[in-house]
């Protein structure tokens, strides 16, 4: 079942790629000179090899002219200066899985930096949102640079905006706890900062941990989070062939893995606690954070060196449920924006048009087996789609409204308690 | 409201700049050059301006990467013939090993088409100039032709039933410009009396609204290295996108139609399409197209029932149908360019279209008539009525204003291509040089499409 990772750098000599008893097919990262230029998934028979002769006709099949590309692009740049790096935040929210977190904590301590400059000072906080046990302070407590932050009312954007307040880097990367990041991740953050100091949102690759379930080799072959190996610059009110553009805020990332100018954010308002909240709305926060970003008229980059490793769910039943709770979100997001955003009220209605379509053309396509995915994970994104569009957004305000409500009379009671006391 | 599209050229190898804010269009079309050969052309809205220069090199890359690829590997990055997809042609991928170790390509690339081309013959060439009454054209493309980088042979400049005397005055301005005064109109008729008034051993035509590069020349002569080759095209870059007829003009004209490598047309393709009609018209234009003066002599010279104050156009590609039946090659060169200004009215853009499709349809039959080839037939009464069955069902759906598109000019296409098969009947009489072989057909094909 489990699909292996391999790392291939074409400026190396290949490797033979063997696939295991157990093994049924491969997953190939291909860089060149370390940076991701491609990833493709094959299946193959198991106890097998893969000579580097066929390996090198796939590769250069598959990516000819990236790799052509990427030698253009060296021709093309020219001399790179040194530069004044951005002070930079690492911001980790996390809650109950210490196991997790303690081995992204590492990989962000090993990851390179730059050559063409080095970051004033980089920070790295934990968000330890609404936990239930002192496991992960009792982590952090011994990872000497790390700071601890708790923030007590459940949900991913309260915990994010805390680290917004508490953070004190020009830049503020965010990663989920589920990622590790590639040793080029900061390379590849401080290479889109130079080549576009002007934009207030990154986002980048994100590939797969592990391939060792059924569910996280059925996630990625359909897609995953991928948004491909090239640089994108999305500046502007219009995108050509996206007619939709910039309310379909899919394209722009994912939220396990973007940074933003801090200021900038803050002015913006940063993250709405009504989405991302958990249970019942997991989702839709990084798709409202770009989409204003956007609207506001700030150029957002995505840098595909800047990337990380995502740990999918590991359970089928999981995996249906991040389907769902992708379809909840979007539509959420959908219905917010909708509200707040009078101006694009025609291109969402639109969206939700097309989003319905597609989903069941793919849902037809799914059920005579031309897709990847079985009909009820897209069953399960179209039902989490009409629920969000049925109105999860408003509802999801006035439950965070409630949590808000008791956290400050869990505050007043609490100040009320130490005048008494005194 | 329309805004129009500014055409911007960059020469890579002068480092690439930020493209500034133009005020009052609607986007940039930029095309990448370097050391004077186009490789890549990338359309930019507005409001993606001013673009920082490492975002313009990002474009810059992916736009030129495949025809670097073309120039310098012998596999894997070939332009793909216009053919449907159904038919499979396997471009072998490119060697890892010899992708791997090119460094530095477009130096290479300078280096490999400025390398003096042994064996190459010294051909010389003849420019023709067809024009009629537009002196301020044509004086626009003689300022151009004087700044060749390597001399012509001879430029004539074939005056086509003129109304007055001022093209004559313009011509004899410029000394080492000749002058042919050809009073039957047609614009066939003007260039094969061109072909008879020159002597060189290629004769390169081009029109009066059209300016050509410094290499034009150069890059044409170099592209009938083969012997075989006896039909050269080259690249038509627009020379302005001002109103909305140039840029309607232009989307026929997308860099997937006419793109940055190189294409070589043989009999191979002829005989794989020859059953669905061969899309000779995807081969090129008549403004900048060149011939060996033998293949007039083996295939016949332009029909002068075709083109321009005929039936209307096609006389160009109706040429290299022959061409290829008689199993020599055309070639298209996207390094010898030209600029071309197209009709700035509507009116004269559907004017245009008319005309086209008459000379498209009364070619298709002309065609059929020499060679029995049915696949003409085949497009003419099949594919055709289809596709325009189905423009018009497309017309139809969308019937909210909007940008004019192809189907906007769905009734002059359809007229047109009445015209083209009345005119055809009408000047059937005409002696066909060639005679009657008949081949087999096979209808059952599936529908082609793309014009």
């Amino acid at each position: 079942m489990p699909y292996p990772i391999v790392e291939i750098d074409v400026t190396q000599p290949l490797p033979v790629i063997s696939i295991s008893e157990n093994e049924t097919g491969v997953a190939i990262i291909l860089r060149r000179k370390g940076r991701p230029i491609d990833f493709w998934m094959e299946a193959m028979p198991p106890n097998c090899e893969l000579p580097p002769e066929d390996l090198s006709v796939q590769i250069s099949e598959r990516a000819k002219l990236k790799l052509l590309g990427e030698n253009i692009s060296d021709e093309l740049m020219p001399p790179r200066k040194a530069w004044r790096l951005p002070s930079l935040t690492v911001a980790i929210c996390t809650k109950d899985r210490p196991e997790l977190l303690v081995r992204c904590l590492k990989s962000v301590q090993a990851t390179q930096y730059p050559d063409f400059g080095t970051p004033s000072f980089i920070e790295t906080i934990v968000i330890d949102n609404a936990p239930s046990d002192e496991a992960t302070r009792a982590l952090v407590g011994s990872m000497p640079g790390v700071r601890y932050t708790c923030e007590p009312k459940p949900g991913l954007d309260f915990a994010r905006n805390r680290a917004l307040r508490e953070a004190t880097g020009e830049l503020l990367a965010f990663l989920d706890d589920d990622v590790v990041v590639d040793r080029r991740w900061l390379v590849g953050l401080m290479e889109a900062w130079t080549e576009n100091p002007d934009a207030v949102a990154y986002t980048g690759l994100v590939l797969p941990y592990e391939l060792a379930t059924e569910a996280q080799i059925l996630f990625e072959k359909a897609g995953g989070f991928r948004r491909g190996f090239d640089k994108l610059r999305y500046h502007g009110q219009t995108l050509s062939n996206n007619p939709l553009y910039p309310c379909g805020a899919g394209i722009f990332g994912a939220g396990a893995n973007m940074a933003f100018q801090r200021e900038k954010l803050i002015e913006l308002g940063g993250f709405d606690e009504a989405l991302d909240t958990g249970r019942p709305l997991p989702g839709g926060g990084d798709l409202d954070i770009f989409y204003r970003v956007i609207r506001a008229g700030y150029p957002l980059v995505y840098e595909p060196q800047y990337m990380v490793f995502h740990q999918h769910r590991r359970e089928i039943k999981a995996l249906r449920r991040q389907y769902w709770s992708w379809g909840l979100g979007f539509m959420a997001f959908v219905g917010k924006s909708y509200h707040s955003d009078p101006p694009k009220r025609s291109k969402f209605l639109r969206l939700i048009l097309w989003w319905f379509k597609d989903r069941l053309r793919y849902l037809k396509g799914s059920l005579r087996g031309r897709h990847e995915l079985p009909p009820y994970m897209v069953l399960a994104e179209l039902w989490g789609g009409v629920i969000g569009l049925l109105g999860e957004y408003s509802r999801s305000s006035r439950r965070i409204k409630h949590i808000r409500a008791i956290h400050m009379s869990f505050i007043a009671t609490g100040l009320r308690l130490c005048i008494f006391l005194r | 409201m329309f805004a129009p599209w500014k055409i911007v050229h960059i020469e890579l190898s002068q480092g690439i700049p930020e493209l500034p804010f133009y005020y009052g269009i609607q986007g940039a079309c930029v095309v990448f050059w370097w050391h004077g050969i186009p490789l890549g052309e990338q359309k930019i809205q507005v409001d993606h301006l001013p673009m920082p220069a490492f975002q313009l090199r990002q474009l810059a890359t992916k736009a030129i990467t495949p025809a670097v690829g073309d120039h310098l590997v012998n596999h894997g990055f070939k332009a793909r013939l216009p053919m449907p997809p159904s038919i499979r042609l396997f471009d072998k991928p490119p060697d890892l090993q010899t992708l791997m170790a090119l460094d530095q390509p477009l130096r290479r690339l300078r280096r490999h088409l400025s390398q003096p081309r042994d064996g190459l013959p010294c051909l010389s060439v003849s420019v023709v100039v067809c024009t009629r009454d537009r002196p301020e054209h044509l004086v626009l493309c003689l300022r151009s032709l004087e700044k060749l980088s390597e001399r012509p042979y001879e430029i004539l400049v074939i005056d086509n039933a003129p109304t007055s005397d001022a093209t004559r005055c313009l011509v004899s301005e410029t000394p080492e410009v000749r002058y042919i005064l050809e009073p039957r109109p047609g614009l066939s008729i003007a260039r094969n009396k061109g072909i008879e008034n020159s002597s060189a051993d290629v004769i390169a035509f081009t029109d009066d609204d059209v300016m050509v590069h410094p290499d034009w020349i150069t890059r044409l002569r170099q592209s009938f290295q083969s012997p075989a080759v006896m039909a050269v095209t080259g690249l038509v870059l627009p020379a302005e996108l001002e109103t909305e007829a140039q840029f309607l003009f232009q989307q026929g004209n997308e860099p997937s139609k006419w793109g940055y490598r190189a294409l070589t047309f043989d009999s191979d393709f002829f005989e794989l399409m020859k059953s669905r009609g061969v899309p000779v018209w995807r081969i090129g234009a008549g403004a900048n197209m060149a011939f060996r003066r033998k293949i007039f002599d083996i295939v016949g010279d332009f029909d002068e029932r075709l083109g321009a104050g005929a039936a209307g156009c096609s006389e160009d590609s109706e040429l290299w149908y022959r061409v290829l039946a008689q199993g020599w090659l055309c070639r298209y060169e996207p390094t010898a360019v030209v600029y071309h200004y197209h009709r700035k009215e509507l009116s004269d853009l559907e004017h245009q279209i008319y005309h086209y499709m008459r000379g498209h349809m009364a070619a298709l039959l002309i065609q059929f008539d020499k060679y029995r080839h049915w696949g003409n037939l085949y497009r003419a009464f099949g594919v055709l009525p289809w596709y325009y069955t189905k423009l018009f069902r497309k017309s139809l759906r969308n019937l909210m204003p909007g940008p004019k598109s192809q189907a906007g000019t769905l009734g002059a296409q359809i007229r047109g291509c009445l015209a083209g098969v009345k005119y055809y009947l009408q000047n059937r009489s005409c002696s066909s040089r060639f005679g009657a072989s008949a081949d087999k057909a096979d209808w059952s094909e599936q529908e082609y499409i793309s014009k």
